[in-house]
Formats: C-alpha cells, structure tokens, sequence
C-alpha cells in the first residue's frame, strides 16, 4: 500500500522546512557576483567601474605595484587585515577632496604607510574614479554570521538515517536483526535532540562572538606590549556596577602623542582623534552582555571579591581582536559561586557579621566560606 | 482475505463499485492526505502533518536562523566629571507646582533624572514628599509637552517669538494700553525680582497672581487682626490640642507634607514617648485630616461659622471677659472651649473655608488661647500662598470689558479650573495679543496666540522662599528636553536684559542672601554650599509684636449669628489628595492612586452620606444629576455629614495628554464667590437621581476586617495603663509552628509600619511606583483588580456609618519566613533567601498563579499584560499610561526588571537599595550601618511611618520597635512568620474605643 510514500513525503516536507534558510545562506554570499551582465554596455564608460579597475589592478599597462585590493579588502574578511577595508577608506574620505586623499595616499605621513605606498602615483582623475568605486561600496555590516551550514547537514543527516531506520523496520525489514535499526534510530534521534537542546541553551549567549569593531583595537598591544593597567582605561571597575568602556577622551591622554600604530599605522589612531574633532561617538559592538534582568556589579567582583579580570574575560591581554570567551551562562555564574571562597577575615563587613560562620571557622568545622554559604546562590542577588 | 464491514450500506458498495465522482483536490488538500492511504483510521493526519510542521520549523529556527542582533556599547566621547556609568546621582532642588512646594533630591543615572527624593537637610519638609512630588517625574517625560515656540500653533524659533512679542509689547507700551502678566502665586525672590524689571520696562503691565484655591480670608484677617498681611506659620508639633474646622491641612491645605511631619511628630509613642496630641476635625466631607482626626463631627459647612462663633464666645467667657449674646452653645463646644482654655498656649485652632469673617474669629480665638508664639507665628509666615481673589475678578472684569488688552500668562490655567472659567476663555480668545508661557497644553494655554514653552521644573533654574527666611534652590537634573526657555529667561529676554537666570539668581544671592549669614568666608563658597544642600536658612531674629488691633468682633459675630440656617443639601468642592488642582491630570501614576479614604482612582464622584443614600435609594455607582447641570456618579460615603455632598475638583480636563482628557467631570463653577472670597460649599442643591449606572474603579470595594484583628488599635489611657493595650495577642503565635524557626546568618531584614504615624497619603505608594518600575493599569483593568500596587493603603471603617473612625494600614509583601506562596510554586520562582527576603525571580515565573492565590495578604500583582514593553510582542501590549513611549520610558529605573506579560510581581523591600547599600559597606570594608539602606517607601514617607532595618542587628531601630508592647504581625494566626510588622494604632480619646 502507499504507507512508504507517505513518509517519503514526510521526508520532503522535511526538506522543504529545512533547506530554505540554508539556500537563503548560500544565495546571500553570491548575490553580489552575478549583475554584471546587464550593464555590460556602459561597462567603460562609468566612472565607478574604471574606478573598480583600478583598485583591483585590472589595468592594462603592467605594473609591479600590488593592487590596492590586495591589502584592502573589499569583502567582509573574519581574519584580522590591520589595514584599512575599502568601505573603512570611503568613509574616511566620503567629505574630503581629491587633493587630500592624494597627498593621503601618494605622500603619506605615518611610517608605515609611507613604506608600503612606495611609487603609487595616480592622476586626479584616476583618483576620482577609485574615489567614485570606493563610496558606492555597499556599507559594510560590522558582524556577520557564517551561515551555520554545517550543523543543519548533520541534522539532515541524522533525520535521513532515522527514516530510513523507520522505514526498515515497519516496511522493507531487510536488516535481519531489529536491534541493528532500533539503535541507529535512537542514537540518530538523540543526538537531534541533543543538538535542539544545545541549540536552545545557546540562545543569547555569544561564547567566542569576536566581531569586527569599528576601531582596530588591541588588547594585547595596549595591556601587554605597552604594559597598561586594565583599570587605567576601565576606570569604574572597582566602583561601580559597569567596568565602563573608556570614554574617548580618555584614549587622548596617550593619543595626543602616539599617532601612529605599530600594525595599523595612522589610520585607525586617526578615528579617534576625528571622533574629538567632529563630536561624534566611536560605536562599539557590545560582546559581554547579560540579559536585562540580570544585576551584575564590578565593584562586588573586582573590587570586594578581588577576582582577577581574566577569569571571566578570558586573557584579553594576548586578543588583538577582543573576543568572549566564557559563555556567561548562569550555570557557569554558579560554578564559580559555589567554589570561590570568601576572604572572610579582611572585609569588615564579612568579619562583623556572620556570627555562626566566625564560630565554624574559628572552631575548625570550616576551612573556607565560600560565596555559596552566604547565599551566593540566591535568586535575589542577580535577579530583581 | 476477509473483508469486514460497518454498515449496510457499506457492504453494499462495497470495493467494486465504481469510484465516487469528487472535485479535483487542492494543494492544501493534497498536502493534507499524505498520509491517507484510504483507511477511515487515518483521518487524523491533520494534526499529524502540523507536528511535522513543528517539527521542522523549530529546527528550522533553532540552526540556522538565531543570530543575536547587535548591540551597540557607546561610551561617553568626553565622560562629565561626575558621572560614573552605573551608578546614581544625586541633585538637591526644589519641586514646585503652584502654591505646592518641597526640597528634593533628583536621581540622575547617567544624566537622566529617574527618581525624586525628599531632602533631609530641609526644614520645611525635612525629606518628606508627597504623592505628586513622587509622581512629578513623570510629568518631565509627558509627551503632551509644549516642544518648540510657537504662533497660532505654527512652529517659529525663539528669534522670531521674541522679535514678534516685543514688537507687541512696544507697541502697546506706546499706545499705553493695559497688558496684564497672569501668574500663580510667585514665592522665588529672584522670579520677583526679574518680574519687577519686567514690569519697569513696561510700566502698562499689571502683574496678577492667581491661586485657584487661594488663602485670600487667612492673608485678609491677618491684615485686619495684626496688622499683617499673609499667612501665619502653623506649628502642629507644638500643639497637644488641635482643633480644625475643614482644615485639610494633612491632604491638601497650605503645606501637607511639612504639617504631615509636624502632626505625626506630636503623636509618636516610641522612645518612651507618653504623650500625643488630641486632635478634633469638624468636617462635612470625610477628609483625609478628617479620618486621622481622634474626635471627627461631621458638620454641613454653613453651621461652621457659628460654632466658631459659639466656641469663640465660650473662651471669652472662661477667660472672663465680657462676651457676646449668641445662641447657647451645645455641651460638645462648651467642653471643646474648657479643653482648649486648658491648654491655651499650646492649643491651634484652625479653620479651611475661605471666609475672612471666619477666619477673623478663629485668629480671635487663638489670639485668646495665647497660642502667637507658640503653635502659630505672624512673624514667621508661609508665602506659597499669596494671590488674592477679588484681583481675578477685577481681571476679568477688564477683559471682558475690553479694558485690557493683551495677557501673559504662566502657570495658571483659569479657564479650567476658575469657577467662571468659560467667561475667562472667551475673554481670551478676543484679546489680539497673548502670550502663554505653559509647559504643556491646558485649557487656557490653547486659546493663546503665542506659545513660549516654560521648561519642567527639572530643567529649571530657580530659588525660593516658601517660608519667611527659609530659602531653596532649584537646580536642573538635565538639560531641557525640547526647545523651551524658561518663563524668568522668556520675561528677561522681552526686559531686554541679560538672559542668564543663573547668573541673575547668583547676584540677587551675592546681594540680599549672603550678607544674612556668617558661616562661609566668600560667596562662592556660600553658593556652592548652598546649592548643595539644596536650602539655606537664614538665622533672622524678628521682632514683631502679635498685637490683635480688630475691634467690632461683635458687628461679626452678629451677622454670623443672623446669618439664616440653610436647609436643604450643601455641596463642597475639594482638591483630592491624589489629583490635586488637576495640573497633573496627564500624569498616569496620580491618576491611579487611590484617594485615601475612598479608594477610587481614575474618577471624581459625588460622596454621599449612608442615611442620604438611603433615603434617596442611592447606592455606590449610580449616576445623579446636580440642579447645575453636572452629572456625577455616587459613592455612599460613610461619615460624610447628612445633607451635605461632596465632589473633587482637579478632573475633567478637555484638553492636556492622552492619559487625563476627559476623565472624571470639571466641578470648578460649583465654586463661588461670597464676599470677594471663593468659597468651596454652595447651598440650595438638587440632586436628581437618573436610570444610569456608573462604574467606578475602586482598589479597596470591601470595608470590614471581619472581626480579625488586622488593624490593633487602642486608645491612649489604655496604652499608657499597658503599652500592649489592643494587642494583648501579641507575637502569640510566633512559635505555633512544628518545624524550626529559620535562622538568618547575617541580615534578616524587616519593616516596620506605625500605624500611629501613617497618616495615608500615599506617597509611599507613588514612590514605589517610581522605584520598581510598577506599572499602571488603566481604570477597566483597576475594575477587574488587576491593579499592581506594590503597596497599597488599606482603610477600614469601625463604628458608626454616621461617624466612623479609620484607620490606613499600608500593606505590602509581608516577607514572611514560613511564606504561603514559595511552597506552591511550581518552578521555585519564589524562594527565600538567607537575609530573610522573600524573592521573586521574574524569569522563572510561568504564570501559574499558584503564590498570588495562596498569600494571605494578596500582594501578589500578576502582569496580565506587558504594560511597560518589557517584551516584543505588540499583541501583548495594554498601554494606558503612554509607557511604550521611549520618551516616557526614560524614568524606568535601570536597577530593576521591567516585567514582561505573564509573570507575578511583589514588593521586594527594595532589593536594588540593599544589594547597593551592603556593596558600598563592602567596599568601605565596614558593617553596614542602620538606616543606611532606606526603601523608596521609607524615603518618600512624610511622617516616617515606615522603618526598614536589620533585625538581626540588636542596636537597630527597626529591633527596637520591633520589641515594643504594641508590634504586631498581620495574621499572626496563620503562622506565616512576617518580617514586616505593624505598631498598634493608639488614639487620644478618652474611652476605649476598642
């Protein structure tokens, strides 16, 4: 009877359920690519295209210079390029004119710059039409997300094999011994479950989430190559609630001086002395972030509790890209809740309280009062 | 095989007959059937192929399509000296409304101001506030506000206003024809001063100050009797005896939350304190000084004049003195008069009606008593009050006739609430000039040609003397929102002067205030202090002899007495405790709070006394109609005299924000006039009872604590005989239960409410509001007792219908140790914690409701809606209160949850306060000290009728009371070991009331 169709329909419906957003994936990374065609008649007379020609080193005339392309990317990159992107370039550049961007590019100020423009000499014109691509780049978004490609194949995987189990078993029984279909369907639909289960805790949480920031920052060149105290920047750490992401001013007690970057030369420097200068604030992507009903305090951790910073922030001081390492569950919360111990005897305020905690102390019937035992586990110290 | 059938009809088609014509299936259909292998069992594929559904659209979901937004983190580009991201600020100034005044403390989080405080380092208020100082926060968000200058409602800038309005100015200046500059009372040295300048500029410009409910016969019989014309300064806390004639003066009298401090000062019993002062209310209405009052006698207010008269003539007869023929007084008043001549000196006899000759025989009376200098003081005086009526009249006698030509107006709004409000506006409406100077819309600010936004009071500059020689200062918590300039800067501007009214303030202090005092070396010193501390009390020693130079009281008396009785019904109009004159009528929390005695909220009803509704066959919710025209729902009011109703002003609005318009009925022409005064009660009223029905949203509709000792109360004799006096069943449970007491390691923290103290007003109520981001409800909501009070006031009536007593018991989460509602959660979203709390975790709750069904003292509010956009689901959205509005949700309180549709709420004796309060202790390496850590409630509380504290901690005050003879749980029977406990009500009567 037609019972096998049936859950060979079910398979394609399944399909159809599943593949949408993966296909969506793949037609999002090419889209960009395929619109040549149809313009291919005002091909070389637009200024953009010459422009594009430029910048990519498509020119006829042979040269020994590298394209720009080649050390500024024009396509979202998730590897670290200290040089500008194309789009980064545009929008420096969107108000200034030709002359500026000239003098920028062909006699550059900064060391490091000034080493790797060697003998790029462009016309005004030639400088217009590079000028003329580079701001029409679609602007590009700070972060993107690969699309997770590889965990819907498994699952996919997994749910063939589970039909094909099914079907084994109800239908065709071609494998002698059923115990042989039965386990592969359990293995292969648990592990489905398993992978919706990790999938939903992962919910809002950004383990390893290390986006592109509007400016290349560095830890590791800040704390470690220049040996910089992480409250000299985050200065209410040890005061208030939020360790404070240092405000621009702040960058400018060095800044002012240092205008030129080991890796980045001046380009990056430069945002900030351009934020001072036209009022306008540096937008960081925010990556540690709890959920709103969540209360969090630097001061109770880095300051009363005298945690280190690395132990939630991971070493910050080796990331040229800052990135969250711990996922910052409540789980996780907790670990560290129920193992740390308290430094009962040098806070005031722990030693004046806790009478019966002093006595078991005292007594020897505790070694250590950890946080949990004065009720760092309760719901109302996080949650209100 | 063998072929089965179900019927006959079955068999007989059978397979073989040929198939059934059917239409062509749909797509639907056909996805539908792909299981239906022609076998009637599998019908049931539908819901089938929606599991499938489910099935891979959650897969879909989960792998491929979470992606987390991106979140900005923008740092300050040049961080302000004084701001630290995270944690609070805090700015002393001055609220101001009208005649309403208090020093406050502004809390700014990152340069937004979220919450009001009361300051302690005053000594008007002395960190007291009031519901609408609690609430005036909300009014610096209000999206109706005036957003930009304006002409004839098209947008111009500030160039082209002032330009325009000078043009105006001059031209009427040089043409000499009247303008007049309408404004409340002023009471800031500065304002005056830069009205004055304003005024010597245009010498044409008549300054009037208007008060809608002014003290006119308080300022006019103090002129007559000594000389001197204002307020006297009113001294409760020196007073054992305090006698009032429909003096509201704990609700909405001259100054309730310095007299709420002074009156519950005198009548605190803790730390030993054996004496209390007594305190009579003649009233007709049931006011809120009415229901704290310790002998209440209910009294139309026609009869008041003559029971002054009376009690007047009986002291002069203890005294000896020749006194006056009048009709005998009763026993009551004779006893009243022995009473009062007993504590002469320390007695205060106070009298509300707007009546000089009133007025003039209770000065009499108290000049008699010998209570100048004692319990009042001519010299010293409350200046919030200065407007005097018969100058309205005369303004609008000049309008209307043409006399003046053009007005400018701040501040006011006749048009809605003076009692000939509709001649005002179209007076208005013919003027060819005027300008109004409002912060937002109102009634009268609409009919002006030129609009010159004022800013809010929070993003003021200003100072103030509300008292004589008690100085303010008002300093902005932000800077102005939209583009307004404030009214002083506005009146500079048009003077042609310097525009700064800062710099204008700080050189009339350098000049008149800092040559006052000698404790700072250099003004800017002074300044700075001063500015600080938000007051500055000057030490001026005044002479001024309080000579009483009236003669012909008896011509007074006479006309009182030949005044005819009336009979029939009186009706009085009153400012509620929660609205106020209806300036904050757009402002949702005010609307939402209760009134104290009837706790109907979102409406103003006719009172009605129980005998009058039943012998008019009344009942709560009907609608009447008065012989002038107003309709009004009837609530059936025990206590309020027979004959008499009542009705509050301040609703009715047509024209200000979403949230006021049109709710409740405008009573302002049921005022009158009577001797150049606005008096308050009319006579000759008809009341008409018609078919319909009115709902009306009540918080409180049941009245009785069926015979459980919920409210203990005694009277004072029997205190002072045993101090455990109504509670002789005191803390007689506490060890009732089989398991354990619980043990608290460190903290258990409690409260503790005196119910001797709390007077309620419900600022406490407002203050939690603003501190845990409690939303509001609307009225349909409020009826369906979905309202989210975190602490409500309780009322209960005891006695007679004719004359209850009443008793306010403020009622928030109890944190019991033995908690009804942990044990039935089915997700522990409620716990408790080992400092005693009982904690909500909203992110845990599913809503089942299990705890608020199972608290015995229903705290428990359930979000049956988002009301705040705390979620992103639009369907879950009821907003009534405009707090989806980005705009007004800037007063959220960072430090705590904006809760989501679906989950349970409750007091949490403001955890956020004591995680920062034990934090900085942390920090400091040191114990926590009491009173460190005050909760909103306790903070904003007039009379300090509510402590928090340690109750581990022996030295505490909150152990203390906790101690004291008179603590009591509530439902100390059920064994639910509460941590907040209440005192027992102690009255000064002479029996026991019990």
């Amino acid at each position: 009877m037609s019972k096998p169709y049936g859950f060979f329909y079910a398979l394609i419906i399944l399909f159809l359920f599943i593949c949408p957003p993966a296909l969506l994936a793949i037609e999002a990374d090419s889209s960009h690519i395929a619109e040549t065609e149809d313009h291919h008649f005002n091909y070389f007379l637009n200024s953009e295209k010459r422009g594009e020609r430029l910048f990519k080193g498509l020119t006829r005339i042979k040269t020994d210079l590298t394209a720009c392309v080649s050390c500024h990317n024009i396509d979202y990159i998730d590897t670290l390029n200290w040089n500008p992107s194309a789009t980064d370039i545009s929008k420096t550049f969107a108000d200034k004119s030709i002359a500026e961007f000239k003098a920028v590019l062909m006699d550059p100020l900064g060391k490091k710059m000034e080493a790797s423009h060697v003998g790029y000499s462009y016309s005004d014109e030639e400088l217009g039409y590079i000028k003329a691509y580079l701001s029409q780049l679609k602007q590009e978004t700070i972060y993107t997300t690969k699309p997770k490609i590889n965990n819907i194949l498994v699952f996919v995987f997994f749910g063939v094999l589970i039909t094909m189990a099914l079907i084994d078993l109800v239908f065709t029984k071609k494998i002698k011994y059923k115990l042989i279909p039965i386990l592969i369907f359990a293995f292969a639909f648990g592990y489905q479950i398993n992978m919706l289960a990790d999938g939903a805790m992962a919910l809002g949480r950004k383990q390893n989430y290390q986006p592109a920031q509007p400016i290349k920052f560095s830890h590791k060149i800040h704390a470690t190559d220049n040996k910089i105290d992480c409250r000299y920047c985050h200065t209410t750490a040890d005061e208030s609630k939020s360790a404070g992401i240092p405000h621009v001013n702040l960058c400018m007690n060095c800044h002012v001086i240092v205008r030129e970057g080991t890796n980045s030369g001046r380009f990056e420097i430069n945002k900030i002395h351009a934020a001072i200068e036209n009022n306008t604030s540096v937008e960081w992507v925010r990556i540690h972030q709890l959920p709103d009903h969540v209360f969090f305090s630097h001061a109770q951790h880095a300051n009363v509790g005298k945690r280190e910073c690395q132990e939630c922030h991971g070493l910050v001081e080796e990331m040229h890209v800052i990135k969250q390492v711990e996922d910052l569950s409540m789980g996780w919360c907790l670990d560290c809740h129920d193992k740390t111990a308290v430094d009962f005897q040098a806070n005031g305020y722990y030693s004046s309280g806790f009478k019966n905690l002093q006595e078991e102390l005292a007594t020897g019937l505790k070694d250590t009062v950890r946080v949990t035992d004065i009720g760092g586990r309760e719901c109302a110290r996080c949650h209100y | 095989m063998k072929k089965h059938w179900k019927s006959l009809a079955e068999r007989k088609n059978g397979s073989d007959t040929p198939e059934k014509q059917s239409l062509p299936k749909g797509n639907l259909e056909q996805i539908l059937d792909i299981f239906d292998n022609g076998n009637e069992k599998t019908q049931s594929n539908r819901r089938d192929f929606l599991k499938l559904c489910g099935y891979s659209l959650a897969i879909g979901t989960v792998l491929a399509s979470c992606e987390n937004s991106v979140q900005k983190a923008i740092p300050y580009l040049i961080k302000p000296e004084e701001i630290t991201p995270g944690k609070a600020n805090y700015y002393a100034s001055s609220y101001v409304n009208g005649s309403e005044y208090c020093s406050i403390l502004i809390k700014t989080r990152e340069g937004r101001p979220i919450k009001i405080e009361g300051n302690d380092l005053s000594s008007v208020t002395y960190g007291g506030t009031s519901a609408r100082v609690q609430a005036s926060i909300l009014e610096l968000y209000d999206t109706s506000r005036y957003k930009n200058p304006s002409k004839d409602e098209q947008k111009i800038s500030w160039e082209e206003l002032d330009q325009d309005i000078l043009q105006q100015l001059n031209h009427l200046k040089e043409n000499n024809e009247s303008a007049v500059l309408l404004t409340p009372t002023i009471y800031s040295p500065s304002t005056k001063a830069v009205i004055n300048s304003f005024l010597i500029s245009f010498p044409n410009v008549n300054w009037v100050q208007y008060d809608n409910r002014s003290a006119t016969a308080c300022i006019k019989a103090n002129e007559l009797c000594f000389g001197k014309a204002g307020i006297c300064d009113y001294r409760f806390d020196y007073a054992d005896l305090i006698v009032s004639f429909d003096a509201d003066f704990l609700g909405n009298w001259l100054m309730p939350v310095e007299h709420i401090r002074q009156y519950t000062k005198k009548r605190k019993l803790s730390d030993g304190n054996t004496s209390m002062s007594r305190h009579i209310q003649f009233e007709s209405r049931m006011s809120l000084t009415g229901s704290n009052a310790d002998y209440r006698i209910p009294v139309k207010p026609s009869e008041q004049a003559m029971l002054v008269a009376q009690l007047y003539n009986e002291i002069l007869k203890l005294k000896g003195i020749e006194s006056y023929s009048i009709s005998v007084a009763s026993d009551d008043i004779r006893e009243l008069a022995k009473n009062l001549w007993e504590n002469r000196g320390k007695s205060l006899v106070v009298a509300g009606e707007n009546d000089v000759n009133l007025q003039i025989l209770i000065n009499a009376i108290n000049y008699e008593l010998e209570n100048y200098g004692t319990s009042l003081r001519i010299d010293k005086q409350i200046l919030t009050k200065q407007a005097i009526d018969s100058d309205m009249e005369q303004l609008l006698s000049d309008l209307t006739t043409g006399k003046t030509k053009a007005l400018i107006s701040y501040g006011v709004n006749p048009v809605y609430d003076y009692f000939k409000g509709e001649d005002f506006g179209r007076a208005i409406k013919k003027l060819s000039f005027s300008v109004s100077l409002d912060m937002a819309p109102n009634e009268t600010s609409t009919l002006f040609k030129y609009i010159a936004p004022d800013n809010h009071f929070i993003e003021s500059w200003n100072d103030l003397e509300p008292k004589t020689s008690r100085y303010s200062l008002m300093q902005p918590g932000i800077r102005p929102l939209f583009d307004t300039r404030q009214f002083q800067t506005s009146l500079l501007a048009w003077s042609g002067q310097e525009t700064d009214y800062l710099q204008f303030i700080k050189k009339h202090w350098e000049e008149e205030l800092y040559p006052l005092q000698t404790s700072y070396p250099n003004f800017t010193s002074f300044w700075n202090n001063s500015l600080q501390q938000g007051v500055f009390e000057a030490q001026t020693k005044s002479v001024f002899d309080t000579k009483f130079k009236l003669n012909g009281l008896g011509e007074l008396i006479d006309t009182i007495a030949n005044t005819p009785k009336s009979s029939g019904f009186e009706l009085q109009v009153y400012e509620s405790v929660a609205m106020g004159d209806g300036k904050m009528a757009n402002n949702p929390w005010i609307q939402e709070l209760p009134d104290p005695v009837t706790k109907i909220c979102w409406d103003n009803y006719l009172t009605v006394s129980p005998k009058q509704a039943e012998e008019m066959d009344l009942e709560t919710g009907d609608l009447v109609a008065l012989n002038s025209g107003v309709k009004l729902p009837v609530y059936v009011l025990p206590g309020q005299a027979y004959n008499t109703v009542a009705v509050a002003l301040g609703y009715g609005r047509t024209n200000c924000g979403v949230v006021g318009k049109n709710v409740g009925v405008n009573v302002s022409k049921l005022s009158r006039l009577k001797n150049n005064c606005r008096v308050d009660f009319s006579t000759g009223i008809e009341i008409s009872k018609t078919e319909e029905k009115y709902e009306l949203a009540m918080t409180q509709t049941h009245h009785s604590m069926e015979g459980r000792a919920i409210v203990r109360e005694a009277s004072l004799g029997d205190y002072l005989n045993d101090p455990a006096a109504g509670n002789e069943a005191n803390h007689a449970y506490e060890n009732a239960g089989i398991y354990k007491k619980p043990n608290f390691p460190n903290h258990h923290w409690g409260l503790v409410v005196d119910l001797n103290s709390c007077v309620g007003c419900g600022a406490c109520s407002i203050a939690c509001q603003a501190e845990n981001n409690v939303p509001v409800v609307g009225k349909k909501e409020v009826i369906r007792a979905h309202e989210m009070a975190w602490i409500r006031i309780d009322r209960y009536f005891s006695g007679t219908d004719f004359n209850p007593s009443v008793t306010f018991q403020p009622v928030m989460c109890q944190h019991c140790d033995n908690a009804p509602c942990e044990n039935v959660c089915p997700v522990a979203a409620t716990t408790h914690s080992s400092e005693g709390l009982n904690q909500m975790a909203y992110n845990r709750c599913i809503g089942t409701r299990y705890c608020g069904n199972n608290c015995p003292y229903k705290v428990r509010r359930f979000n049956w809606f988002d009301y705040t956009k705390a979620d992103s689901i639009p369907n879950n959205l009821h907003d009534v209160a405009e707090m989806t509005i980005d705009l007004k949700r800037m007063v959220l309180n960072p430090d705590v949850t904006v809760r989501a549709k679906g989950v349970i709420e409750k007091c949490s004796m403001c955890v956020q306060r004591i995680q920062e309060g034990k934090l900085n202790a942390k920090i400091d390496g040191r114990k926590l000290r009491d009173g460190e850590i005050k909760t909103a409630c306790q903070q904003a509380c007039p009379s300090g009728a509510i402590i928090f504290g340690d109750l581990n901690d022996k030295d505490s005050q909150i152990a203390k009371e906790t101690l004291s003879k008179r603590n009591y749980h509530l439902l100390e029977e059920i064994h639910t070991l509460p941590s907040v406990s209440y005192l027992t009500k102690i009255r000064n009567t002479k029996t026991n009331n019990s």
